[in-house]
Order: C-alpha cells, then sequence, then structure tokens
C-alpha cells in the first residue's frame, strides 16, 4: 500500500495527508495486507482501495479519491516494482543487498549472543556491550513480557540469540577497515539463530544497529518480533569516511550531550565525530603542556578535562566512532590568547595567532603532542579557514617581521599552515585543512594532506585531480547550521557530482555534515542534526545504484527513522520544512 | 531518643552561631548568591571550601533509611555529581599512586524515620541538610540528610547535589560555603507538569526524561493528559478497542508500560495523575467503539444518552485503578461544545424526554463521571468550567483545576473547593510569548487572603500542551520556564516576592538551566523573550 502513496503524493501538503491515513491503519487490514503482499498481490489492490476509500470518506474526501482510481489501476497493472518494496523496509540507511520472505519471528526473553567459531574474543566486551545496546534500544523502555513463554509466542518462530562470528580478531578501530556485515534472519522453519557474519568488530556494531531496525516491540503480544523472515543483508559501506562535525567554542556542550550525539551517529552509521574544540570564542579542553590554555574557556565549569576528552575518544571507539581533534589555526584562535597573550599579534589585534613568533609553534607542538596522548585517530584537523592576515601588517613587530622575511601576508599564511603540518606529521598524524589551504597554495600542501571542502563548488574536482584527498563539506546542502537547509537537499548531495575517473572518484573519501555552533547549545543540537544528517547518512553509506534519484520518494521510510530516533530519546525534528522545525500541528510522528 | 535530642541541640546551636556571621536566608546581592534552586525555606553557610569523596559512603538510620528509594536515588546522585571522568572511578585508581587523599566529605548520612513508602498528596518533603567538615569533636557526620520519609530524602539529595561542583583544577568535587545547615519543606503540596501524549505520542524514553528533570526542580505531580481528541494512545484491557484510536502502532502505552513510568515516577517522589478528559475532548475513543459519538458525522462530545458511554468511563476507570496510585483523578470537563447532541436526532430526543438543556446534560455528564470515580476510591480533579457552570452541583470532595480565569481560584476556595492554579496567560508552557520572569511573579494566593482559604489552595501545575510539542521539542518548552514556577511554589513566599529578581533569582536559573544541561536536560536559554528559541549567539551558558 505504500507505494500507492508514493505515486499518490507528489506535493508535499497531499503527501503529509496520506501518511496519516496510510500510518493509521487498522490491525485487521494490516494483517491481511501483510498477507496479500506476498501471495496475492490483486488482493492488496482491492483491500487497499477499500481501506483507503473508507478513510477517504470518512474525512469526506471520497469524491476525489474516485478520481484517481483509474491511475492506481494503471499502476497495479505493473508488479511490484524492487524499489517500492525496499521503501517498504524502514531500514535507514539502506543496506547494500537485502532479501527477505514474509514470515514473522519472535525474539526469546532470554535472547543471547553466542559466538562459537569467532577469532574474535572480545576480551574489551566491545561486542557484548553493543549486543545489550541492541537489546535496549529494542526494548524501546517497553516493558518486554511473554518472550519466555514459548507456546504463547508461537514455538517453533521464536530465536534464541544471535550467532556472531568475527574473523579478525583486533579491537583497533582502524581508519578504512572493513567495515563490512552479512546478517541472516531465518524464517520459522530454521529458527534458533540470528547469523551475523564480519570481518571486524566494529563491522558487527553495524550488523547489530540494522538488526534493531529489524525489530519491533509488537504491543499486542508485547514482545520483540521480527517481520518478513527469512533476511539476508550482506552490507558495506560506500565511503569511509561520514562525519559529523560538532563546535564546542562557540557554545560548550555538557560531555552526556556529547555522547548522546556519538549514540545518535551509531543509529545512521555515522564513523566520525570531528571535534572542532576550540576557536576564536573559547578554549574548553585542559592542554597540560600549556596548562593556561583553557583560562580561554567561558567558565571555570564550562571546560572539559584531559581525563574528560580521553573519555569522549574511548566511548565513541568502542562504537566504531573516530573523534577527529581540530585546533584551527591560526585564524580561529583568539581564545588561545586568554591564557598566553603573546599569542595575539596585540591586546588589540588578537587574530591570528602571532606568525612571528617560535613560542606560537611551541604551543602547537604542545598541543598535538598532548593530542598525540588521547587523539587516535589518524588525521588531525589543522584548520586554516578564513584567516584575516591584517593583524599582522598592522603590528609593527610582525611587519617587521614580514619585512625581514620578505614574506607577503599570503606567504607568511602559507608559512603558518606549512609549518603546522610539518608539527603534526612529527606527531605521527595525517593532516586535514579547509580547503582555503588548498586554494590558495595547494602545489605546496604535504601529500599526505586532505583537503576539506565546505566553500564552493568544482574543489573536489581540483584537488583529486591534483592527486590530493579529499573530504566533502558543501555549505549549501550539508552545513546543519542552514537550517534553511531542507532535508532533501542533505539527501541528495552527491561527492563524487561530476568526477568521472575512478582513481580520482577514490581520493573522495567521504563527507561530513557540520553542526557549527553559534546557534547550537545543549538545547537545541540534537534536533538541528536529526534527521537531516541522516539523510546525509544515507548517501555516505548506500550503493549509488540504491539511492533514490527523488529524495522525496524515501520520505516515508526517513520518517520512520526519524520517529525511531525519538523512540530511542533523541530528539529529531519533524521533516517538513527546514531544519529544526517545531511540529505545526497535533498528528502522527509519522506523518510529520 | 537522646542522641536525637542531642543532635537537635547541636544544630540549633550550629544555626544560630552561624546566622550570626553571615547574615542568610535571603542573599543580599552583594554576596555571591547561593546557587541553590528553588531555593529553600531556610539556609545559612559559612566560608570553607569542602572536598568530596567519590567513593562517598552511604550511611543510613531510621525506619525508612534501609528503603530501596533512598538506596537508588544515592546511586543516581552519585553519578550526577562524579561525572568527570575524573571523578568516581578514575581517581580512585590514582589515589593509591599518589599518596592518599585526604577528603573532608567522606560519608553522606540519610536518617528517615518512617519506614511508609507511599506516596501520596501532602506527602511530608520536608528535610535537614547538614554539611560540615568532620573533626574528631562532631558526632555528626559530615553530610547529614534528615527527613521524615523517604521523599523528603530525594528532596535532600537534590539540595546535597546542587552544593557539589566539579572543581577543575583540583579535577575534584567540591563544597563551597560550608558549613551548610539546610532545614526545607515546599510552600505547595501539589507542584505539578501537565505533559498530553494524545497531540504527539511522547515515547517511554522521554516521560523519563521528562520526570526526572521534574525530580531536579523538587516538581512532584506529574499530570499525565493521556487521552483527547486526536489519539487514544493507552491500552485498556476493558475495552481493547480503544487504542485503535492511537496515531499508529507504534505510538501506543501498553498497561504494563504505564505501570513501569508510575514506578519510575515514585522512586522519584513524582505521583502520576491521569486524565481521561470527558466528555468534550475524547473523540478518539470511537475510533475503536463508534457508539460512542453521537453520530458517525458528529462525533464529540460523547454520546450522553448511553449507559455503554459511562460503562466504558467505568472501564477505563477501572483498569486505570490498577496502575495510578494517586488519590486524584483528572475528569476534564472543559470546553465542552453540545451543539453535537442538540443536533443529533437520538439525543435531542433523549434530551427532551428529561426536560434537559444540553447545559443539564453537560452537568449530569460531569457528575455521573464524578460518581464512577469516587466509587473507585478516587478523588474527582475538574477543569473550571465544571465549577463555573455548575459549582454548587460539585461532588464537594471535588478540586477545582484553573486554567481560563485569573480569579477562578478565589471563588471556588470561597466555595469551600480545593484549587490547582494554572493561570492560562503565565502558566501555559505552550504559550511561548510568555517569559521566565512573567511565570516566576504568578502567585497562586494572589488575592486569596483568608489562611482557611489559602490552604485549599492546594498547590499549581505548569501545562505542556501538545499541539506544537513533540519528543523534539518538548524538554526545551517545559524548561527553564517550568522551573521559574517550581520556584514559587516550593520556596516561602516572602523568598520569592520581595527584592529585584533579576538580582535574587536570575543569575540562579541561568545556572539551574546550566546544571539542567550539565545532566542532558536540554533546557532553552533563559534569556530568550520566546520560549524554546536557540541562543542568539555564541557565548557562555551562564550568560544566556
Amino acid at each position: 500500500m505504500i507505494f500507492i502513496t508514493h505515486k499518490h503524493c507528489t506535493k508535499p501538503p497531499i503527501q503529509r495527508l496520506c501518511l496519516t491515513c496510510i500510518y493509521k491503519e487498522r490491525d485487521f487490514y494490516d494483517s491481511l495486507l501483510f498477507f496479500a503482499t506476498f501471495f496475492f498481490p490483486p488482493l492488496i489492490f482491492i483491500f487497499t482501495i477499500f481501506r483507503f476509500t473508507k478513510r477517504e470518506k470518512m474525512r469526506g474526501r471520497g469524491a476525489k479519491i474516485a478520481g484517481v482510481l483509474p491511475f492506481f489501476t494503471l499502476f497495479m497493472a505493473g508488479a511490484i516494482s524492487a524499489f517500492e518494496d525496499i521503501e517498504r523496509l524502514r531500514i535507514w540507511p539502506l543496506p547494500a543487498e537485502v532479501s527477505h520472505g514474509g514470515r514473522r519471528m519472535y525474539l526469546s526473553g532470554d535472547f543471547k549472543l553466542v559466538t562459537e567459531g569467532s577469532k574474535y574474543e572480545d576480551t574489551t566486551e566491545i561486542l557484548k556491550e553493543g549486543f545489550d545496546r541492541m537489546l535496549d534500544v529494542v526494548r524501546l523502555s517497553h516493558v518486554v513480557s511473554g518472550g519466555r513463554n514459548s507456546s504463547r509466542s508461537g514455538g517453533s518462530a521464536l530465536l534464541q540469540g544471535l550467532h556472531v562470528i568475527i574473523s579478525s580478531s583486533t579491537d583497533e578501530l582502524e581508519y578504512g577497515a572493513d567495515e563490512s556485515y552479512k546478517l541472516v534472519v531465518p524464517s520459522p522453519e530454521k529458527p534458533s539463530y540470528a547469523h551475523l557474519e564480519t570481518k571486524s568488530v566494529y563491522g558487527a556494531l553495524h550488523g547489530l544497529q540494522t538488526l534493531s531496525q529489524l525489530c519491533h516491540f509488537n504491543v499486542k503480544k508485547k514482545i520483540i518480533e521480527i517481520l518478513m523472515t527469512p533476511w539476508n543483508i550482506t552490507d558495506q559501506p560506500r565511503f569511509s569516511y561520514r562525519g559529523l562535525l560538532i563546535d564546542t567554542s562557540r557554545h560548550y556542550l555538557p560531555l552526556p550531550v556529547i555522547k548522546n550525539v556519538i549514540d545518535s551517529m551509531t543509529y545512521a552509521k555515522l564513523n566520525v565525530l570531528h571535534w572542532h574544540i576550540v576557536d576564536t570564542q573559547s578554549f574548553p579542553l585542559e592542554i597540560p603542556s600549556y596548562p593556561k590554555l583553557w583560562n580561554g574557556a567561558y567558565s571555570s565549569s564550562q571546560r572539559y578535562t584531559f581525563d574528560d576528552a580521553a573519555e569522549i575518544v574511548k566511548y565513541a571507539e568502542r562504537r566504531g566512532i573516530h573523534v577527529l581533534a581540530e585546533i584551527d589555526v591560526p585564524g580561529h584562535a583568539l581564545s588561545w590568547g586568554k591564557g598566553y597573550p603573546s599569542l595575539w599579534p596585540s591586546k588589540n589585534c588578537q587574530e591570528p595567532l602571532d606568525v612571528s613568533s617560535n613560542f606560537t609553534f611551541k604551543v602547537i607542538d604542545g598541543i598535538l603532542s598532548d593530542f598525540s596522548k588521547i587523539f587516535k585517530f589518524k588525521f588531525v584537523h589543522l584548520g586554516g579557514d578564513e584567516v584575516n592576515t591584517t593583524c599582522w601588517s598592522a603590528t609593527p613587530r610582525i611587519a617587521q617581521w614580514l619585512k625581514k622575511h620578505q614574506m607577503s601576508e599570503e606567504e607568511a599564511y602559507q608559512y603558518f599552515v606549512l609549518r603546522a603540518q610539518k608539527i603534526a606529521l612529527s606527531h605521527g598524524y595525517e593532516i586535514i585543512n579547509w580547503e582555503e589551504t588548498f586554494n590558495n597554495f595547494g602545489s605546496k600542501l604535504n601529500p599526505k594532506t586532505v583537503v576539506h571542502n565546505w566553500l564552493g563548488t568544482g574543489v573536489v574536482e581540483r584537488v583529486t585531480a591534483s592527486g590530493l584527498r579529499c573530504i566533502v563539506s558543501n555549505q549549501d546542502k550539508w552545513y546543519l547550521d542552514h537550517i534553511d537547509a531542507p532535508w532533501q537537499g542533505f539527501y541528495d548531495n552527491e561527492p563524487l557530482q561530476a568526477i568521472k575517473d575512478k582513481k580520482q572518484q577514490s581520493l573522495v573519501l567521504g563527507g561530513e555534515v557540520c553542526m557549527w555552533g553559534e546557534h547550537i547549545d545543549a538545547s537545541d543540537i540534537e534536533q538541528t542534526i536529526w534527521p537531516r544528517a541522516a539523510a546525509a547518512a544515507e548517501r555516505l553509506w548506500t550503493p549509488y545504484a540504491k539511492l533514490a534519484t527523488n529524495p522525496d520518494k524515501v520520505t516515508t521510510r526517513l520518517a520512520h527513522f526519524r520517529c525511531l530516533l525519538n523512540q530511542r530519546g533523541v530528539a529529531a525534528a519533524p521533516l517538513v520544512g527546514g531544519g529544526r522545525v517545531v511540529p505545526l500541528e497535533p498528528g502522527s510522528c509519522l506523518a510529520q | 531518643m537522646s542522641p536525637n535530642l542531642l543532635l537537635l541541640l547541636l544544630l540549633l546551636l550550629m544555626f544560630f552561631s552561624l546566622s550570626i556571621t553571615s547574615s542568610l536566608s535571603s542573599p543580599s546581592p552583594a554576596d555571591s548568591p547561593p546557587y541553590l534552586w528553588p531555593l529553600p525555606a531556610e539556609f545559612s553557610f559559612g566560608n570553607e571550601t569542602l572536598s568530596v569523596d567519590p567513593a562517598v559512603a552511604l550511611i543510613v538510620a531510621g525506619h525508612g533509611g534501609g528503603s530501596p528509594i533512598v538506596r537508588a536515588a544515592f546511586e543516581r546522585y552519585m553519578g550526577m555529581i562524579f561525572k568527570h571522568a575524573s571523578g568516581r572511578a578514575s581517581l580512585l585508581a590514582r589515589i593509591r599512586f599518589l599518596r592518599m587523599v585526604e577528603y573532608d566529605i567522606t560519608s553522606l548520612k540519610i536518617v528517615v524515620h518512617s519506614g511508609s513508602e507511599e506516596l501520596q498528596l501532602g506527602v511530608d518533603e520536608s528535610y535537614t541538610l547538614m554539611v560540615s567538615k568532620k573533626d574528631e569533636q562532631s558526632i555528626v557526620g559530615a553530610v547529614t540528610i534528615e527527613a521524615n520519609t523517604v521523599y523528603g530524602a530525594l528532596r535532600g539529595l537534590e539540595t546535597f547535589s546542587q552544593l557539589c561542583a566539579f572543581d577543575y583544577l583540583t579535577q575534584s568535587v567540591q563544597i563551597y560555603k560550608a558549613p551548610w545547615y539546610i532545614q526545607d519543606k515546599p510552600r505547595f503540596q501539589y507542584r505539578g507538569l501537565l505533559i498530553d501524549t494524545s497531540r504527539h505520542y511522547l515515547p517511554i524514553d522521554v516521560i523519563k526524561q521528562i520526570i526526572e528533570s521534574m525530580s531536579f526542580a523538587k516538581l512532584n505531580v506529574l499530570h499525565w493528559h493521556i487521552v483527547d481528541e486526536q489519539s487514544f494512545p493507552l491500552e485498556t484491557p476493558t475495552y481493547p478497542n480503544l487504542w485503535k484510536g492511537a496515531y499508529s502502532r507504534w505510538e501506543r502505552y501498553t498497561v504494563e508500560d504505564a505501570s513501569e513510568i508510575v514506578r519510575f515516577a515514585k522512586m522519584r517522589g513524582i505521583n502520576v495523575m491521569p486524565e481521561v478528559d470527558v466528555p468534550g475532548h475524547a473523540e478518539s475513543w470511537g475510533t475503536g467503539y463508534p457508539d460512542l459519538w453521537p453520530s458517525l458525522s458528529c462525533r464529540e462530545p460523547l454520546d450522553v444518552t448511553k449507559n455503554f458511554t459511562f460503562d466504558v468511563i467505568s472501564g477505563i476507570l477501572a483498569d486505570m485503578r490498577k496502575i495510578f496510585p494517586f488519590e486524584l483523578f483528572h475528569l476534564g470537563g472543559d470546553e465542552v461544545n453540545t451543539d453535537c447532541w442538540k443536533n443529533t436526532t437520538h439525543v435531542k430526543e433523549w434530551l427532551q424526554g428529561r426536560n434537559f438543556t444540553t447545559k443539564d446534560a453537560y452537568k449530569y455528564f460531569v457528575l455521573r463521571a464524578q460518581q464512577i470515580a469516587i466509587s473507585k476510591n478516587w478523588t474527582p480533579v475538574n477543569w473550571e468550567e465544571t465549577f463555573s457552570s455548575f459549582g454548587k452541583y460539585l461532588d464537594p470532595r471535588t478540586v477545582v483545576h484553573n486554567w481560563l480565569v485569573s480569579d477562578i481560584c478565589q471563588k471556588a476556595v470561597a466555595k469551600g473547593f480545593r484549587c490547582i492554579f494554572s493561570n492560562q496567560g503565565y502558566w501555559y508552557l505552550d504559550h511561548l510569548d510568555v517569559p521566565w520572569d512573567e511565570v516566576y511573579n504568578t502567585e497562586p494566593l494572589h488575592g486569596i487572603n483568608e489562611t482557611s482559604h489559602q490552604k485549599l489552595v492546594i498547590g499549581g501545575e505548569v501545562c505542556m500542551w501538545g499541539e506544537t510539542a513533540d519528543t523534539s521539542v518538548v524538554l526545551q518548552t517545559i524548561w527553564p520556564r517550568a522551573a521559574a514556577a517550581a520556584e514559587r511554589m516550593w520556596s516561602t513566599r516572602e523568598a520569592v516576592s520581595k527584592g529585584n529578581i533579576t538580582l535574587t533569582a536570575l543569575p540562579r536559573l541561568h545556572y539551574f538551566r546550566c546544571l539542567l544541561n550539565n545532566r542532558g536536560v536540554p533546557a532553552a536559554p533563559v534569556d530568550n523573550f520566546y520560549a524554546r528559541r536557540p541562543p542568539s549567539g555564541p557565548g557562555s551558558c551562564y550568560a544566556q
């Protein structure tokens, strides 16, 4: 029945209406439709029309439905197309390959994790904790009962547990490593265990996320069920870098808030938290080598200890998420000077960092040295965007230094960035820089540089043509703080747009949605991120061929994912409109 | 007996000696205010800084000290107080490497006199909290919370947690301005927050987040407006088709879910008052039982003529009685548009047969529903229209719930009814154009001067109607404004009514809002004129 609405709903207002009626399903029709879907397609048609007409009449719109009947008939003449079938699956992001049947299974009350035959020993319990989290989100805080009683819940249709086989023994979270998984949920004839096979434990975590989305709480039987079994899912991400930026300088984000963001990322299979820690406004992180730096925090309590940061990294890594730390030099660093005023060109001209002073680079070295103890990701982000160099010329001391070294302001900018790059390399990091560095002196950048696009179009082509790697975050589509940007644009934004060459394509590591913090604090971060970040997450995960060419086709499935986030306690906003919209009127979560 | 007396003497001594040195109970703006919200009834403090052991031990005493409610609350608050990585666990490890670290506060003593865990309207929530450095002469433990009931102890724990602050330099938890002596109790026994799960379904996890956040502001009644015309999300076993009126299969609560919510709330000293709003706000009932509608084309209010209507009400109330132990039950009764009764033939005939006007029928309906509630051992609460339309017929036990007219409590208590204050101009949280200070300055006892009348105002409630509030915005629409009302209802009238609130309340409210954020509650900026708006620009939480 879902596909009928798709065809029917082209304009947003009607679409909302349709969603309402579809989701106002009555169980009787539900079950009929469910069987009909698989055994007798013409039957669905009749029932759907019947149901549809009935509801529409209740709303006094019988005439309207009669008008589109011929259209339905035409449509139904074709078989159920693969696309519509996929859209019925309610999995977000869509897996690479899925097949399923039409039977119903139940989870046993003591649904177990079994790992016999797995090379991975789980001594750090990454898998076990992931499994427990999966069960938690599946229960959605409902009181689950009856699962233990196999006769009540359907006997042979009872799943005893999940058998996970992981072939790699390491639990090192390595960038670019295999994230694939293969998930099989049997049909009632061959019950007992679902199977999850992966290379690494982090692939297994993705498989657990997918499994969690197959499970539903049955409010009548009060147990967890999986519909449409057997399932065969083979899945892997399209891009290895699927990021989300948070900004703790414009507003401090308390620890539980960051942890909630990390948890919500796992639901959409994002894997890089880009932590824009410091900026002009505040310096919240403790740096043991230069203990006065966090004097630049907003207040004595809006800070992260070094241990806090280590804890965040650990928390993320155990969920398969890398943490990319950023210090944005030299342009976005005014707050550094609160603790060390000599980093400013002068008291009244405080940005960018003083390029002429060795102390500046000693501090950067100290920070990156401290970083290397806790931020284990292979990349560090050095910023380098929006550098207004007028303070350098305006400060006599620096102007003299420029003159002495025969440098223009632009050259000094290049000098700064390249010197910072060398420091990062010396601490074992590869570097990510914002695109201005490439636009201004791309040929000089270290070949290990990853260029982070944000400003313009065409940058990705130029970067990859020059042989450097690239991350896509074009602000017109993937900046979450642009709250007038609708989710459709997030879905539509193709990182490989206009890049035909295979070699060049492989240099695009992925993309990132950016949650800049000027107007974002603990009160509105989740609803500004979600559900739009999810739209980008599917773009970054799902094979190109499976992505919808018209984003509106995935509305129902995305609405379902948004409600799933809500059920899991994530404050994802309604879909209708831009970002962070509030519901305009009463209604089902699924219809808004 | 004698240790108790000794304790009391000591307390008195401490209190007097301290109140001489530091001028107290209402802080002068020159001092940095004590960052407590809501402000305790009486308190005194000193000038010492004490460190708190991450492995602080819980010592319990009294008949109720061993209650699992106390133990669970202690664990919860320890998690909140020691949430930084260098807090609880890792510091313990660190101590082994460094020399033994001496903490000033190593134990928390909780004395609960009553062994009863019954949570009802008017339960004793008073407590005393003492924080002082442990020394040899003192027989008093470092921190002592003494209360008559476990729920008083919970309030004391909340206050204690607000005294604790993570110090980033020593990377340990500190209590400033010790020693503290706090003697506290609420001004009103009913301090409510309404949530509305009919206009938008709120997932169980979200309801729990709301309940948890209420306990931080010492609110104690969750008014659960479960059902309305838009949807019927709750399972009612006696009439199993009712929840067909839910928005979808996924937007429902089972009986067990509801019981779990009540249990979760009780662990935090919060009562849950359910509402079924009859006869006006009940269209969704008819999705499962169309007979409840006057007709298919005219669906509200519920059909007053049928016994079936009252059977269903009785069935719902019987089912709910098993879930909700609170003595108050809300029967709604507001905004009843009786046109459908007038325009439906069989209802019209029934009215004529009884010589009823539609208003008579409205009265008949409400009173009959009241009797059903009373027969199930419930005290009915009704919205104020019932009082203004036929007040003298209401059961004398009725609690009148104000929302519309500003002086309705005044009138209701004059007639001997109890009243709950929810003036929509100020305490409706869905009104986004009411800033915090207007919420704060709204006084439930305004215009009620006789003590006997004042006593009948059992409290107030802020209402989070759900038309434009779903999971994505409900918490930031509630907070921080609900906190403004919470202090009005908890603290003494003098404390909240005098002085310049920009100095006496605002800095503390800023602080409390950031405390909510730090505990993961997405409370919106305080300073925005419109509620739930994003921060106006970069800045400190404490300045927005």
